[in-house]
């Protein structure tokens, strides 16, 4: 598979341990486009400043705050964070098996796939026969970046889906969005009925498409055979355009000899 | 006291004490280090041309007591060419330039094993050529550190357009050199821009680095000695000989040597003794040529 692993490691439940790679099993239908500046086309980059002093802040000045109420700010390290950070872990903890229909799709938040590593095929094929056989989904734990995931794994079209879901504090409550005190008659119940049967289809996602989508991207095409795209100014590094004074640009080169490996 | 007349470039100069052991745990006599300073003339005399010499004399040894002179003996011969340096809060010093093979030899037997030189040239005292950055090892910190801190440097420099030039200091640690040769820099400049790049070093890198000049800041870390870019301060010039127990020498390094040493943790290779300089500079000419002259800009000051 072409698509780039988000992460490895493996499964594992008592003894099995299957060796794999998490890789996106869906992207974003959005067109994405870069803000230029209208006067000479330079692709506007982002900073953070003070509105009290109105300069643009260094990183080495910014500090994480929790506001507690207005203007009211508990300090926070990034030491604090990383102590109370989950460890971080290669596997993906199978801890219980349920029925994949038991999981409200109100919890699903993202979808992977799990593609095999090298010498997990067979014990992959394994666990992905029985899964869809007994329509069960593993129930799972696991660490990626520095956040913790509840995850159901599951079997579909003969590989494995995990889907990240959402804890139970984060589903917003829904007690008052059912109207109460209504009553509703048992012929208004058989029209809804007999309604809904008529539309019957099964499920082919292939049939509809992001007309939006479509249409930008359709728009695109033309526009680009039609004119010539504007270029953006090379950057002048030495003068002007760069980091406003010795510190930020001492701190700029700093960041970015650091990220070589 | 043994004398021999000698005539070099038409001058006549004579030697005292060639026989003299200075080096008496290697051996190496006063005529070695004579002969060394001749054969290495053509490389290290650009480097000392126009500067404000500071001798480092050993008359007993490197083993022995040492004394610095600033001041051009007032016996030195007529054709020595000297400057009169200006010096804060103090009197007027005459000092030695060594532009010739002739002055090189005569300040060579006065046992002046070490040769210093001011960043800056005696006709532009306040306008340094280059920018140094001192890496000095505080024990057990050692050269291999120094060279960690050097390669570090030389990236952060080059994001910022500088190139720069390394070299042993001959003794425990390196000196990076960024040249700059132009008219208009200052040492205010230099001074504020080492310190700069010397803060956001010990920042960045705290168990390595240290920016402070008190020895308890510098147990087991690299001082980064960015007060050296001063106009009273000097630096050991390249391929000056050092004054300790084997005759090595302040020896310019490619970056690729270098990374190379430091990746293999070979600090005995970075010692370049007065033999394998002489070989080095016929095979590979001035490394540090670029030093005096590539004219380069320090960022945003």
């Amino acid at each position: 598979m072409a698509e780039q692993a988000m992460w490895s490691g493996t499964i594992s439940f008592s003894l099995v341990a299957i060796p794999v790679n998490l890789v996106m099993a869906a992207e974003s239908g959005r067109v994405s486009f870069r803000l230029l500046h209208g006067k000479d086309y330079s692709p506007l980059v982002r900073r953070m400043v003070c509105p009290k002093e109105e300069t643009i802040i260094p990183p080495d000045e910014i500090i994480r705050g929790y506001e507690i109420g207005p203007g009211k700010y508990v300090l926070i390290t990034d030491e604090e964070l990383e102590s109370v950070s989950p460890e971080r872990s290669r596997t993906i903890e199978i801890v219980e098996f349920i029925d994949i229909k038991e999981v409200d799709s109100i919890y699903y938040d993202h979808p992977y796939y799990l593609v095999p590593a090298k010498g997990g095929e067979k014990s992959y094929r394994l666990l992905v026969e029985v899964m869809h056989r007994t329509n069960k989904a593993g129930l799972a734990k696991f660490v990626m970046g520095e956040r913790e995931y509840l995850v159901a794994i599951k079997s579909t079209e003969g590989v494995l889906a995990l889907i990240t879901l959402h804890y139970s504090d984060e589903i917003l409550h829904d007690e008052d969005i059912s109207p109460k005190g209504v009553n509703v008659d048992e012929d208004e119940k058989r029209r809804m009925k007999k309604n809904i049967k008529e539309r019957m289809a099964e499920f082919r996602p292939d049939k509809y498409a992001n007309e939006r989508r479509k249409k930008i991207l359709a728009l695109l095409k033309k526009k680009v055979k039609e004119k010539a795209p504007v270029k953006a100014p090379e950057l002048e590094e030495e003068e002007g355009e760069g980091p406003p004074d010795l510190m930020a640009a001492l701190e700029e080169s700093m960041r970015k000899v650091k990220k070589r490996p | 006291m043994s004398r021999k007349i000698v005539g070099i470039t038409g001058k006549k100069l004579a030697l005292s004490n060639l026989e003299k052991d200075l080096y008496p745990s290697y051996g190496f006599t006063k005529a070695h280090i004579l002969e060394y300073y001749s054969r290495i003339s053509a490389f290290i005399l650009p480097h000392l041309k126009g500067r404000a010499l500071t001798l480092k004399r050993y008359p007993e040894g490197v083993e022995k007591e040492f004394f610095f002179e600033k001041r051009c003996p007032s016996y030195h011969p007529s054709w020595v060419k000297t400057a009169e340096v200006h010096r804060n809060g103090k009197e007027d010093i005459t000092a030695c330039l060594i532009n010739n093979l002739e002055t090189l030899i005569w300040v060579g037997n006065l046992a002046s094993i070490e040769l210093h030189v001011p960043l800056a040239r005696a006709d532009s005292p306040e306008t340094p050529d280059a920018l140094v950055f001192d890496l000095d090892p505080g024990d057990p910190a050692d050269i291999l550190d120094c060279a960690r801190v050097a390669l570090i440097l030389r990236g952060l420099l080059s994001r910022l357009r500088l190139v720069s030039y390394v070299k042993t200091s001959g003794k425990k640690g390196l000196h990076l050199y960024v040249p700059l040769n132009r008219g208009e820099t200052t040492f205010d400049s230099t001074k504020m821009f080492s310190k700069a790049v010397a803060d956001i070093m010990q920042k960045n890198y705290p168990d390595l680095v240290t920016a402070k000049m008190a020895k308890e800041h510098r147990k087991a870390k690299v001082f980064i000695n960015w007060s050296q870019n001063d106009s009273s301060k000097t630096m050991v010039c390249v391929y000056s000989l050092r004054a300790r127990e084997k005759p090595i020498v302040s020896f310019p390094l490619e970056w690729k040597e270098l990374e190379k040493l430091a990746g293999r943790g070979n600090s005995e290779k970075m010692q370049i003794m007065h033999s394998e300089a002489l070989l080095r500079v016929e095979r590979q000419g001035d490394l540090f040529r670029e030093v005096i002259k590539k004219k380069q800009k320090l960022p945003h000051l």
